[in-house]
């Protein structure tokens, strides 16, 4: 594949995990040293941070998860890994980017307007999150005293991004346990008279930790773009996000997109995989319509027949969904909306707070409202308490899905649903 | 052999109509009247072990007869439970919805018949329902759809409309073999292909408020300010939540003139509330309500205002909210009310 094709996924399967004395990775085996962690999240705005893992099936619970990251580099120093905040603010999305899967870095801890997002790692509620099949180095913090919050936010963003990075990097001169060639979109040929399907991923842009990142900078004042899935690899969407822990989109969501996935998957086979627009999500009912609209006519000018759209949030970006499916199919491109059903406890409420109102196609990622059991623990990382509940952590907890990380989430990648007939494929 | 217990009024039970309309529940082994068709059409390997009934009135007028039924069809151990058919008899098929929901949330397999015209269907969630005829005469080919229902739940089945099942299905989760991306690109394709149906969300119906007539005269009327921005007293003493309220609080404004900042805050969960606390009123307008008060342009301002947070608020809780505020507010001959929405 040339230079210009697209990226190529050299990726480092991880398989156990510990904290030593020296970051290395051999053989699927990750090590991380405390001092190299603490050198890449050091800040002003910070008094401590510690790291330490989680790993699937053991009895431990994170809570207060803010962001979740795939270690990835594109080579020593940080190449243009993470681009606006690891490398400079360069387009990505080409060449070869190291991936070490199954491992994620995740920070835990209170920020002003996050709201509280738990992963277990065994029982229930660890087939829920796509954190509880990762082994995850859970990084606490202590802010300096009299540090601002947004500079805190900053500086566990830039952090977190960096010990990333510095992770993937003790993985540049091991055998890949795979190879994953990504063509571009664009570099593909129209493709036999196959259906023209893309992404619309709308990002949750709402102020201060409620933002999302393109190359370093808020997307909040964007206008819906074109944006090459290989960027999305090369970590160019950055979550700043902490609202509605079910209903989030992790940075780890982004560099794995389930729509870009699942497209990639079926181009040439019954799809032609024709590309990726992002779309702010204002909170301004006038903007959401001027993006849903703008969103449809780049669509258009780009010859899609047909679109799935995605949010991030709770029931005001239902209707960021719902415009920009309605502006979709009268701009003759058939649309498809993910949505999570907030149907109440026993379901028998309406599903959705905004429907489209010419569309109908829709697919459903389970319902907010439901109660789960999750058991008690032996270790709780990220707090001492359960914030909604004023419980301990460790115990066992009674809690709506929607605090469970990414458990419905709006990309795709779960799969709970709330309609009988789409648990088995026809 | 599987245990199956039956819920009837006193009618179908032979105790009488309306003169014996107000007798407590009762239990009695094996069945009673139309279960003993229901047993046939069960056949050997289900048992009708008992028989619950219970007088119309006292079962849809009397505090705590569904408590006292779930208990005695509990006393039976029953690996079912079916009650009915009610057809469109309105207090059986309200004690047929009532039981049924009261025993598929002690986790209890369950199913009713009654008519679709039955109000009784609404109070039966989450248990499922099944289609009666509209009268007795119709209790043959009713209790071939009820049989047909209690052998499919008996066999791990989930009843849908080929079982006869009517009114809403609870929306769920359940887990599918493939993740809602890979769903989503299908159905892309069902709907190029032509499908202009397909999707895995029924649309929702809202219900239609059309807005009330402007106030003729608010110089002389009584007006109320509401918010579901969450603001409350800074040390929040009612415990609204930030998200998914289940309630909403009510707070005194006698004799307060404006919202100092520090004194109130907004425990919104969806927005940044730094603007909200360095000064409330950009919530809750109590500066300008005070200002149009002493100009006269309206008539009192309402002496409490009603607060809760709207914040992923189900609609469930959303529609009660609304229904107890306008009760309060109207009782308390409020004839106007600004609603601010953040």
């Amino acid at each position: 594949m040339s230079e210009d094709d697209g990226l190529t996924r050299l990726v480092h399967q991880v398989r156990s995990v510990a904290v030593g004395e020296q970051t290395r990775f051999d053989d699927g085996h990750l090590t991380v040293s405390a001092a190299d962690a603490a050198a890449a999240l050091a800040d002003e705005a910070l008094a401590s941070t510690t790291v330490s893992w989680a790993s699937p099936g053991e009895s431990v619970r994170i809570v207060k998860v803010l962001d979740a990251v795939e270690p990835r580099t594109k080579g020593a120093g940080g190449g243009g890994i993470f681009p606006g905040f690891v490398g400079p603010p360069r387009v990505q999305g080409r060449g070869e980017t190291h991936v070490l899967r199954g491992a994620a870095v995740v920070t835990a801890g209170y920020l002003p307007r996050a709201q509280e997002a738990v992963v277990d790692l065994s029982g229930p509620a660890a087939t829920l999150s796509p954190l509880g099949a990762t082994h995850n180095l859970v990084v606490e913090f202590t802010p300096a005293e009299g540090a601002p919050w947004d500079e805190v936010d900053r500086a566990l963003r830039r952090g977190v991004l960096r010990l990333a990075a510095r992770l993937a990097e003790a993985a540049l001169e091991a055998a890949p346990s795979q190879v994953e060639e990504l063509p571009s979109p664009a570099a593909r040929p129209a493709g036999d008279g196959l259906p023209r399907v893309g992404a619309v991923t709308n990002l949750q842009t709402q102020g201060a930790f409620k933002d999302v990142f393109v190359y370093g900078r808020s997307f909040g004042s964007g206008l819906p773009t074109f944006l090459d899935p290989g960027e999305l690899d090369d970590g160019a969407v950055v979550s700043g996000q902490y609202g509605h822990p079910s209903l989030k989109n992790p940075t780890f969501m982004h560099q794995n997109h389930p729509v870009v996935a699942a497209l990639r998957a079926r181009h040439g086979v019954d799809v032609s995989f024709a590309g990726l627009v992002i779309s702010p999500e204002p909170v301004d009912a006038g903007q959401k319509e001027l993006v849903s609209a703008h969103a449809a006519r780049v669509c258009a000018a780009a010859g899609w027949d047909a679109a799935v759209v995605t949010k991030e949030g709770g029931g005001n970006a239902d209707g960021d969904v719902s415009l920009k499916m309605d502006a979709l199919e009268d701009a003759g491109i058939a649309a498809v909306g993910l949505f999570a059903e907030m149907a109440g406890a026993d379901g028998t409420g309406p599903p959705i707070v905004v429907p489209p109102e010419r569309a109908t196609a829709m697919v459903s990622t389970g319902n907010y409202d439901e109660h789960l059991v999750l058991p008690a623990v032996e270790r709780a990382l990220g707090g001492d308490t359960v914030a909604l509940l004023d419980q301990p952590a460790t115990d066992e907890l009674q809690l709506p899905t929607a605090v469970v990380y990414c458990a419905l989430s709006p990309l795709g990648w779960g799969n709970l649903t709330c309609a009988p007939e789409a648990v088995t494929a026809q | 052999m599987s245990r199956v217990v039956h819920y009837m009024n006193q009618f179908f039970a032979g105790l009488g109509g309306e003169d014996t309309a107000g007798t407590p529940p009762e239990s009695r082994p094996g069945p009673v009247g139309p279960g003993r068709k229901l047993q046939e059409l069960l056949g050997d390997e289900h048992e009708l072990v008992a028989t619950v009934f219970c007088g119309d009135d006292y079962a849809a007028g009397e505090p705590g007869a569904v408590d006292e039924i779930v208990r005695l069809v509990q006393e039976a151990e029953p690996d079912l439970v079916v009650a009915g058919p009610a057809f469109t008899s309105g207090r059986y098929g309200l004690a047929c919805g009532r039981v049924a929901a009261a025993v598929a949330k002690a986790g209890i397999p369950v199913v009713a018949s009654m008519h679709a015209d039955n109000p009784g269907l609404e109070e039966a969630v989450p248990a499922p329902v099944v289609a009666s005829g509209e009268a007795a005469r119709r209790m043959g080919p009713s209790l071939e759809t009820l049989a047909g229902a209690a052998r499919a739940l008996l066999g791990g089945e989930e009843l849908t409309a080929e079982n006869g099942r009517i009114g809403a299905v609870p929306r769920l989760s359940r887990v599918s073999d493939r993740n809602a991306a890979t769903r989503a690109v299908e159905l892309a394709l069902a709907r190029l292909g032509g499908d202009q149906e397909a999707t895995e969300v029924p649309l929702p119906r809202f219900d239609h408020v059309a807005p009330a007539a402007p106030v003729a005269d608010p110089g002389h009327v009584t007006v109320a300010i509401l918010t579901e921005g969450a603001l409350v007293p800074d040390d929040n003493p009612g415990r609204l939540e930030s998200a998914r309220a289940t309630r909403w609080l009510r707070y005194p404004l006698e004799g307060v003139d404006a919202l100092a900042p520090g004194e109130w805050r907004s425990v919104h969960g969806g927005f940044s509330t730094t603007w909200a606390n360095e000064d409330p009123h950009r919530i809750l307008p109590l500066d300008v309500a005070r200002e149009l008060e002493r100009e006269g342009r309206i008539g009192t301002l309402f002496p409490a205002y009603l607060v809760t947070a709207g914040n992923g608020t189900s609609v469930g809780n959303a529609r009660r909210f609304g229904i107890e505020w306008a009760a309060d507010l109207h009782h308390s001959e409020v004839r106007a009310a600004v609603l601010t929405s953040t």
